[in-house]
């Protein structure tokens, strides 16, 4: 099984805006990456920049217009630039649904931390010690999701 | 706790039968083997087995109480790993915010 991190927001704009928003590279650099680099569509990898330093390097999994675009990648703030298909990778899907004319719910999803290599995680911990409580509704809502 | 620690940490999590043990001993409580497995569908056998990859993973820790051992949350293993998807989780509600922003203009 593997953990899963899951949002979901409703945003009061068309599905084609949203979608444009994230599967165009020039609308994409106005929220997201500083700059989007390579080809940024399905079955393709490109390469997203963040500030001065951080690149990561992503493979465009699934883009169907207006409803649905996936992509995979190496998370955790480390600066990842070769082929992600031939490492552990997790897999980023956004899904679009118009509940209302130009009102939309979208869903993120990013599956496959089980699978990551432990220096990813550990590049990314701090300190940080939180309650029980919060940290297993958390847990149980990342690894649950999927088993549903 | 070691990289490879962490790594182990979320796999031992990634199992239901193993995550319904672990909220039993939330509250921080120290449990018998028969409290922790009873009515999980698996045998003692198989609970020793899942009770075992959690301590492999410094999930739990085992306490002898004279003839019985007790199992026990280990907090601090359990801590960072909630850390990793705290962070993640809290860039993800950022880059949704923003693109909520952008395509509100």
């Amino acid at each position: 099984m593997q953990n899963v991190i899951q949002r979901e927001l409703l945003i009061n704009a068309t599905a084609e805006r949203i979608y444009n928003a994230i599967a165009k590279p020039e609308q994409l650099v106005k929220w997201f990456p500083d700059s989007v680099t390579g080809d940024y569509r399905q079955g393709s990898h490109a390469q997203f920049k963040f500030g001065e330093n951080h690149k990561s390097n992503v493979f465009v999994e699934a883009a169907s217009p207006n409803h649905y675009f996936a992509y995979r990648w190496v998370p955790g703030g480390n600066n990842f630039t070769d082929d992600v298909l031939t490492v552990p990778h997790t897999l980023v899907e956004f899904r679009i649904t118009e509940l209302a004319p130009g009102r939309c719910k979208v869903s993120l999803t990013e599956t496959g931390f089980a699978n990551l290599p432990p220096e990813i995680a550990a590049n990314s911990f701090s300190e940080n010690s939180g309650g029980w409580d919060f940290m297993l509704g958390r847990l149980q809502q990342y690894f649950m999701a999927e088993a549903k | 706790m070691s990289q490879a620690a962490v790594a182990q940490l979320f796999k031992a999590l990634g199992d239901p039968v193993r995550l319904q043990m672990v909220q039993r001993l939330s509250n921080g409580a120290a449990l018998c083997l028969g409290e922790l497995s009873k009515d999980l569908g698996i045998s003692r056998q198989g609970a020793r087995k899942q009770i075992q990859t959690l301590v492999s993973a410094r999930v739990v820790q085992l306490h002898p109480r004279g003839r019985e051992v007790k199992v026990q949350l280990d907090a601090a293993a359990l801590a960072q790993g909630r850390a990793f998807i705290a962070s993640l989780e809290a860039q993800w509600e950022q880059r949704l915010q923003a693109l909520k922003q952008f395509t509100e203009q």
